[in-house]
């Protein structure tokens, strides 16, 4: 039988074993967030046999995401292709048995439901903290498990969080530090093996958790510097006392609206622009009106044009990616002058 | 009495160092120990971090000893 084939070196490992494996060809899970730490982390469970894997990324391929995003080619770079896109292309060829369902979003205290509702448990591809303490409330609302997974430079740090049986990200830091504390893979760098490591810790959590094996997942807080071979475990007892999240069972982070943000993106020269307010955006009529003014590229799911030395790509949901700055007013000023805010 | 202090990531660039002593009265917590560190690098105080005592996740309430190891443990973010 080819399912017993292809997964049978994980099912002679007697923790997983064939019921096990059975478990996981039943389970559902989100990678949300398909750079250096998505890729390995959706490829790994893609190939391990999760019965779908829904993957989820706001970006595009670039070059210089080419050293460490282990899913895309030199070709998904040169034709800007969108990440979820590419990565649901390579995942189908290693394993065409698992339902792979991709999102081009940024995920938004509005469409989590749409995006995570079933979901056995939720992978952090991130590399923001909005987008994790947006996951962190979702799932811990929704008694879901996810697991943090963050790196830059030579050092990352990784938790699974279980729902009201371990901690979660506001036990340990009770808000997002402020905007431009923390460093980026723009400002520090990023190393791809230490990415790869990190997402691969992920993928491992979240086997155990999807294979029915809790008993197995690690408590607490795993920080690495490898550059320095340094690996070190942090025990975190059960959820903290007093947390706003798991104890108070407050979520600011799903009450948030959608409001109008800019956010320049990790590792690049672009900044993601979403427009202010709820409701439908229609690309078609957009175009139109575009087309008055910008030569237009239309490929189907996205439009692209060039304004100002600036290259926008305009998603479906009426996102943006605003690339060639990191200036977030400039990068929303250009979309409320070109598409409109 | 003498506490280690384990520095990560960005903290260990900045302090220069992964690891720093501390000498601290009887009584202290985490807190002082922390306290006690910023005095010499003033630029701490600009970061939020949670803390382990001895490994273990441990608030800023919590009692240190003499030749325990606080550790501290900025978020990480990128991906
Ligand atoms: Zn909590």
């Amino acid at each position: 039988m080819d399912a017993t084939d292809r997964y049978s070196r994980q099912i002679l490992y007697p923790e997983i074993g064939p019921d096990g494996q059975r478990r996981l060809g039943a389970a559902r899970v989100a990678v949300v967030g398909l750079g250096a730490l998505g890729c390995p982390a959706a490829a790994l469970l893609a190939r391990a046999g999760v019965g779908r894997l829904d993957v989820v990324d706001r970006d595009l391929v670039e070059r210089s995401n080419l050293q460490r995003q282990t899913l895309y080619t030199d070709a998904d770079a040169a034709a800007g292709r969108p990440k979820a896109e590419a990565a649901a292309r390579a995942l189908s060829e290693a394993n065409p048995d698992v339902e792979i369902v991709p999102h081009l979003r940024d995920l938004s205290a509005a469409d989590a439901d749409a995006v995570l509702d079933g979901a056995d448990a939720i992978v952090d591809g991130t590399d923001n903290f909005d987008v994790r303490f947006l996951l962190n409330d979702w799932a811990v609302k929704h008694d879901v498990p996810w697991v943090y997974a963050a790196a830059v430079g030579a050092s990352g740090l990784t938790m699974p969080v279980i729902p009201g049986r371990t901690a979660c990200l506001r036990c340990l830091f009770e808000e997002p530090p402020p905007a431009g504390s923390a460093e980026t893979c723009d400002t520090a760098g990023v190393l791809g093996p230490v990415t790869t490591v990190v997402g691969a810790l992920a993928a491992l959590e979240t086997l155990k958790l999807l294979a029915g094996r809790e008993d197995a997942v690690r408590r607490g807080l795993l920080q690495l510097d490898l550059w320095h071979n340094d690996l070190r475990p942090v025990a975190v007892e059960g959820p903290r006392e007093g947390c706003p999240c798991c104890g108070r069972r407050e979520f600011p982070f799903l009450a948030r609206g959608r409001g109008g943000t800019a956010s320049s993106l990790c590792g690049r020269d672009a900044v993601s622009v979403r427009p202010a307010g709820d409701g439908a955006f229609d690309l078609a009529a957009t175009r139109d009106r575009l087309q008055r003014a910008y030569r237009v590229v239309d490929v189907g799911s996205i439009l692209r044009f060039d304004v100002d030395g600036l290259r926008v790509t305009l998603f479906a949901d009426g996102r943006a990616i605003v690339h060639g700055t990191t200036d977030e007013a400039r990068a929303r000023a250009v979309y409320a002058r070109t598409v409109g805010s | 009495m003498k506490v280690t202090v384990r520095l990560f990531a960005a903290l260990r660039e900045q302090l220069g160092a992964s690891s720093l002593e501390v000498e601290v009265g009887d009584g202290s917590t985490v807190a002082d120990v922390v306290d006690r560190l910023a005095d010499r690098h003033a630029g701490l105080r600009e970061h939020r971090f949670a803390t382990a005592l001895n490994q273990r996740y441990a608030d800023a309430s919590a009692a240190v000893g003499d030749g325990d190891e606080v550790a501290l443990i900025p978020p990480v973010s990128g991906g």
